[in-house]
C-alpha cells in the first residue's frame, strides 16, 4: 500500500472547499463539528474493527467499512473511502483471512485523515 | 400593484420540512447544514426506528432515507412507512451509493419516490428535494381530481370504459364495473357481460353492436341489466369510436351509466300522463292511443272495434248536493264496477302493437275515464254489434246497485252510446263523436239505456252540443227573455194573471222552451235560468205596475228539482224586495210529477212560500200520478187542466168527463181551476158550460213580449175587441170595473 500522506492527497481540496462553503463565515463552526464527529466515529469504529478482526466476524468488519466509507467520502477523504469500499467488498464475500494488511493500511490512512482534518482546522479555523 | 399579487402562493411560501434519516453522523451534519442553508426545515433521525417514531407525531413534506443503516435499513423503513395510513404518497428520497444499481431497484420496490446518489455536492440534494416536492404536489392534485371525478361518477352512477381494437372485451374503470354490479376483482369478459343482459334484449344488443362496429358509428343505448344478486337495472351505454393518426378506427371509448332511477321517474311521468289519478283508469290520452292502435289493427285484420261512451246521468246533482269528495268517491266506485265489465288491461300501450304479438291487441281492451263523469269502454275486437250491446247492457246492470257515498245511498244511472269501427267512423275522432251522439240519444230516451249510433242521430247530436255551449253563455249575453200569456176570466172578460214563458233569442231566432229547457235541466243550467226568470218577473211586475197599475200575479214555471237545489224562499224574497213588489206578485207553477218525489222537502218550502203570499199552481194537471193526498196536504191555490184534455173537448166524449171531474175536485178543495191551451170558441164554450171560466190559450192571446201586454189589455179588456168576446150587450151587471186597473193607472199618471 502507498504511504503517501501529504494533506493534499489525504483530503480532496475540492471536497474541502465545498465543506467550507457550507459555513463560509465559520460562525457555525461546521468544520470543527464535522472533524469532531469524524473523530468520535473513528474512536467508536476502530475497536469494533479490531474486535471483528480477532473474531473473524466479516459482518462486523463490513459494517465498520461501510459506515467509515460514507463518512470519509463526506469529508473528502477520497483514499480512505476507497480503502473502506475495498474492505467492504471483501467482507461482503465473507472474507476474513488476509485482512491484516488492508486493516493496517486503513488505520494508517484514517490516522492521516484525522491529522489532516486537524491541520485544516488550524489553517482555516 | 395590490399586495396580494406580490405574494407567492401559500404552498410555495411555506418552509418545506424534511425528515433526514442517516446513521452516518458526519453525513447527517453536513446534509442538515446544506439543506438549512437552502431554506429547508430539517429534522434528523439516526435510524429507521427513530424515524418511524418521529413520523407518529409530525408529518414532514419529504423524507430523505439512507438506504443502508444498522437496524431497520432504508428499504424496510420505507416499506413500513408506506403501509401507514396518510403516508402512502409522502415523498421519500432514498440515498444510495454511487453505482449501486441493486439499491436503486430495491428503493423503488420498497416504495421510494426517487433515489439520490450521495455526493459532496451538497447543493444538488436541495434541488432534487425541491423538484420532488413540486412533482408530489402536482401528483397530489392529480390524485385529488381523480378522486373527485370518481366521486362524481359514483354519484352519477357512471363509469368509463375503453375498448381498444383487437381486445376481446372492453376495459372498465372501477366505477364502470360498479355500475354493472361488478368489482375490480371479478371483471367479466364479453360473454359474461352479455349474460348480464336480460335475455330478450340480448339479441337486439348484439345486432346493434355489430352494426355500430361495421360502420364505426357512435353507440347509445339503454340496456336492461340483471345483476348477480337478481336486481334489475337499466344501464345507458354511450361510446364514440376513436381513430389513430392514420384515421383508422383504433377502438371505442365511452361510459356506462345506471339510469334506472331516471327511467323510473320517466315511467312515473308517463303513467301520470296516461292514467287518471283518481280512478287509476287509462285517461283520455291513453284511450285515444289505444283506440288508434285498435283501429289500425282492425283495419289490417278486418274486424270491428267497439267504443262505448258511458255518461253518468245525475252526477252533477250528486256533486252539487253531496260535495266533490263524495263525487270523487262515487267516480272511484263506478270505475271499479266498470273495470269488471270488460277484460280490462292496465298495461300502458305505446304507439304500435307490432312488437306485442298477433293476439296482443286484446291487451288494448279497457275502460278509461274520458272526462269528468264520462267513461269509455274500448272493445278492440268485435264480430258483431250485439257483442257491444251485451257489454253496454252489462254496464247498465252494474250501475243498478246503489252506491254508498258520503254516508248516503245513491242511485246512479248511466247512458251508454255505442259506436263501431268502421261502420260509425274510421278514425278515433269520428268514432268518439259517433259514440257521443249515440250517448245523447240514449240520454234523451231515458235513464239507464244504451243506444247504437245511427247516421240519423248525427245532426241532432252535434246541434245539441253546440246548443249546450251557447246556453251556458245565454244569461251573461242577455239572450233570455220572458214572454207573457194572459190568464183570463172568459166570462167576465178580466185579466186574472199572466204566465211567464221563457224564450231564448239565439242567433237571431227565438228558441222555444221545449228545445232548450230539457237540455238546461240535463246540464244543471236550469238553476241559474230559473233564478233569472224569478228576478226578471219581479222586475217586470214593477214596470207594469208603474205603467198601468198591473197588480196580478206573474206565474213562473219551476222545475221541481229546483226545490232541492236552491233556497227558493230566499231567492223569491230577494227578487220581490229588490223591485219593491209584494210577494204575491209572483206565483209558482210546478208539475205534480215532481211533487210526488221528495215531498217532505218540497212540502216545507211550499208552506213557507205560501205563508209569504206566493201562490202555487199545479201545471199540466191530470197527466201525472194524481194523488189526493198531496192536493190536500200542500198549500196549493190553483190547478191547470192540461192542454191535452182541452184539445179534445167537444171532439172526444170522454175528455169532457175528465175535465168535469177535475173541476169538481178543485171546487171541493177550494182551488181555482184554469184551462190551458184553449184555442177555439167551442173549447171555451164547453169549459164555461162545465163551470170553468178561467182560461189561457191562443184564443185569448199568444204569449206576448212584455211591452205588448198593455196594448192587449186596452184592446181586449177596454175596447172588448176580440173574437171570443160575445157581442151581446147583456153582460152581467155585477161587473162594473172590467178594466179598473187601466183606469186606475191612468188616474195615477194624471195625478
Amino acid at each position: 500500500m502507498t504511504s503517501a500522506s501529504s494533506p493534499g492527497a489525504v483530503l480532496d481540496p475540492q471536497a474541502l472547499k465545498r465543506l467550507r462553503e457550507l459555513d463560509p463565515t465559520g460562525a457555525g463552526k461546521l468544520l470543527e463539528r464535522v472533524a469532531k464527529a469524524f473523530e468520535d466515529l473513528a474512536a467508536r469504529l476502530l475497536p469494533q474493527l479490531h474486535a471483528g478482526q480477532v473474531a473473524a466476524d466479516a459482518e462486523a468488519i463490513r459494517h465498520v467499512a461501510h459506515t467509515l466509507k460514507s463518512s470519509a467520502a463526506s469529508v473528502g477523504a477520497v483514499k480512505l473511502s476507497q480503502l473502506c469500499a475495498e474492505m467492504e467488498g471483501m467482507a461482503k464475500q465473507g472474507q476474513t483471512n488476509g485482512m491484516h494488511e488492508p486493516i493496517a493500511a486503513l488505520c494508517a490512512e484514517l490516522a492521516a485523515v484525522l491529522a489532516a482534518l486537524k491541520d485544516a482546522l488550524v489553517s482555516h479555523p | 400593484m395590490k399586495p396580494d399579487d406580490a405574494a407567492p402562493p401559500a404552498d410555495a411560501q411555506a418552509v418545506p420540512r424534511v425528515l433526514l434519516v442517516d446513521d452516518d453522523e458526519v453525513n447527517l451534519l453536513l446534509t442538515t447544514q446544506a439543506l438549512r442553508d437552502r431554506g429547508f426545515e430539517v429534522t434528523v433521525a439516526s435510524g429507521g426506528e427513530s424515524a418511524l417514531a418521529l413520523l407518529d407525531d409530525c408529518l414532514p413534506d419529504v423524507v430523505v432515507l439512507d438506504a443502508l443503516m444498522p437496524g431497520l435499513d432504508g428499504f424496510q423503513t420505507c416499506r413500513i412507512l408506506r403501509g401507514r395510513s396518510g403516508l402512502e404518497s409522502l415523498p421519500v428520497l432514498m440515498l444510495t451509493g454511487l453505482d449501486d444499481d441493486a439499491s436503486i431497484t430495491r428503493a423503488y420496490a420498497a416504495g421510494a419516490t426517487d433515489f439520490f446518489v450521495k455526493s459532496t455536492h451538497w447543493g444538488l440534494l436541495g434541488w432534487r428535494l425541491r423538484h420532488l416536492l413540486r412533482s408530489s404536489r402536482t401528483r397530489a392534485e392529480l390524485e385529488r381530481s381523480k378522486a373527485k371525478l370518481a366521486r362524481a361518477q359514483d354519484l352519477a352512477r357512471m363509469g368509463s370504459f375503453d375498448w381498444p381494437r383487437g381486445l376481446s372485451s372492453p376495459l372498465f374503470s372501477t366505477e364502470g364495473l360498479r355500475v354493472l354490479g361488478l368489482s375490480a376483482q371479478h371483471p367479466l369478459r364479453t360473454r359474461g357481460l352479455l349474460r348480464l343482459i336480460a335475455p330478450d334484449a340480448r339479441g337486439d344488443l348484439i345486432e346493434l353492436l355489430h352494426d355500430t362496429l361495421r360502420h364505426a358509428s357512435a353507440l347509445a343505448a339503454d340496456i336492461p341489466v340483471r345483476f348477480g344478486d337478481g336486481t334489475q337495472r337499466i344501464v345507458h351505454v354511450q361510446a364514440e369510436p376513436e381513430f389513430d393518426e392514420h384515421g383508422l378506427a383504433s377502438g371505442y371509448s365511452g361510459f356506462v351509466q345506471d339510469v334506472t332511477d331516471r327511467r323510473l321517474a320517466e315511467d312515473r311521468i308517463r303513467r301520470l300522463a296516461h292514467f287518471d289519478t283518481l280512478t287509476g283508469l287509462p285517461n283520455r290520452t291513453q284511450l285515444n292511443l289505444r283506440t288508434e292502435v285498435a283501429i289500425e289493427h282492425a283495419r289490417r285484420m278486418g274486424h270491428q272495434v267497439g267504443v262505448l261512451l258511458v255518461d253518468l246521468d245525475r252526477f252533477k246533482v250528486i256533486n252539487d248536493t253531496l260535495g266533490h269528495a263524495a263525487g270523487d268517491e262515487l267516480l272511484i266506485e263506478v270505475a271499479h264496477r266498470l273495470r269488471t265489465s270488460v277484460r280490462h288491461s292496465d298495461r300502458e300501450i305505446e304507439l304500435s302493437v307490432e312488437s306485442m304479438g298477433s293476439r296482443s291487441h286484446r291487451l288494448l281492451e279497457a275502460v278509461g275515464r274520458y272526462g269528468g263523469d264520462e267513461f269509455v269502454a274500448l272493445l278492440p275486437e268485435l264480430s258483431d254489434e250485439r257483442d257491444a250491446e251485451l257489454v253496454a247492457t252489462r254496464i247498465l246492470e252494474l250501475m243498478k246497485e246503489p252506491i254508498f257515498v258520503g254516508g248516503q245511498e245513491c242511485f246512479v244511472t248511466a247512458s251508454v252510446g255505442v259506436a263501431l269501427f268502421p261502420r260509425d267512423g274510421d278514425s278515433v275522432t269520428d268514432l268518439m263523436r259517433s259514440s257521443d251522439v249515440a250517448m245523447y240519444a240514449a240520454k234523451s230516451r231515458g235513464p239507464n239505456t244504451h243506444s247504437l249510433y245511427s247516421p240519423k242521430l248525427a245532426g241532432r247530436g252535434r246541434e245539441k252540443i253546440e246548443l249546450e255551449s251557447a246556453l251556458h253563455k245565454a244569461i251573461e249575453r242577455d239572450e233570455l227573455v220572458l214572454h207573457y200569456q194572459p190568464k183570463v176570466d172568459a166570462r167576465r172578460v178580466r185579466l186574472m194573471g199572466v204566465e211567464a214563458l221563457m224564450r231564448w233569442r239565439h242567433n237571431g231566432v227565438l228558441v222555444q222552451p221545449a228545445d232548450f229547457i230539457p237540455l238546461a235541466e240535463e246540464t244543471g243550467l236550469i238553476v241559474p235560468l230559473s233564478e233569472w226568470a224569478l228576478r226578471e218577473a219581479a222586475r217586470q211586475s214593477r214596470v207594469w205596475q208603474n205603467a198601468f197599475g198591473f197588480t196580478e200575479a206573474i206565474a213562473v214555471n219551476l222545475p221541481n228539482r229546483l226545490f232541492e237545489r236552491i233556497d227558493l224562499v230566499e231567492v223569491i224574497h230577494q227578487a220581490v224586495t229588490q223591485h219593491d213588489v209584494p210577494h204575491h206578485a209572483i206565483e209558482l207553477e210546478i208539475t205534480e210529477t215532481g211533487l210526488m218525489k221528495d215531498s217532505g222537502n218540497v212540502n216545507a218550502t211550499l208552506h213557507r212560500l205560501n205563508e209569504m203570499g206566493v201562490e202555487i199552481s199545479i201545471d199540466d194537471f191530470g197527466t201525472g200520478y194524481s194523488s189526493l193526498a198531496y192536493l190536500t196536504n200542500m198549500p196549493i191555490s190553483e190547478l191547470k187542466i192540461d192542454r191535452s184534455f182541452v184539445r179534445e173537448l167537444g171532439l172526444a166524449p170522454k175528455s169532457s168527463d175528465i175535465v168535469m171531474a177535475i173541476i169538481a175536485l178543485a171546487r171541493s178543495l177550494g182551488l181555482r181551476v184554469v184551462a190551458e191551451g184553449v184555442e177555439t170558441r167551442r173549447q171555451m164554450d164547453v169549459l164555461q158550460r162545465l163551470g170553468c171560466r178561467l182560461m189561457q190559450g191562443f184564443l185569448f192571446s199568444r204569449p206576448l213580449p212584455a211591452d205588448e201586454l198593455q196594448a192587449w189589455c186596452e184592446r181586449v179588456l177596454v175596447e172588448r175587441s176580440a173574437t171570443w168576446i160575445a157581442d151581446r150587450g147583456d153582460d152581467s151587471p155585477d161587473e162594473p170595473s172590467r178594466a179598473s186597473h187601466l183606469r186606475a193607472a191612468g188616474a195615477r199618471r194624471g195625478r
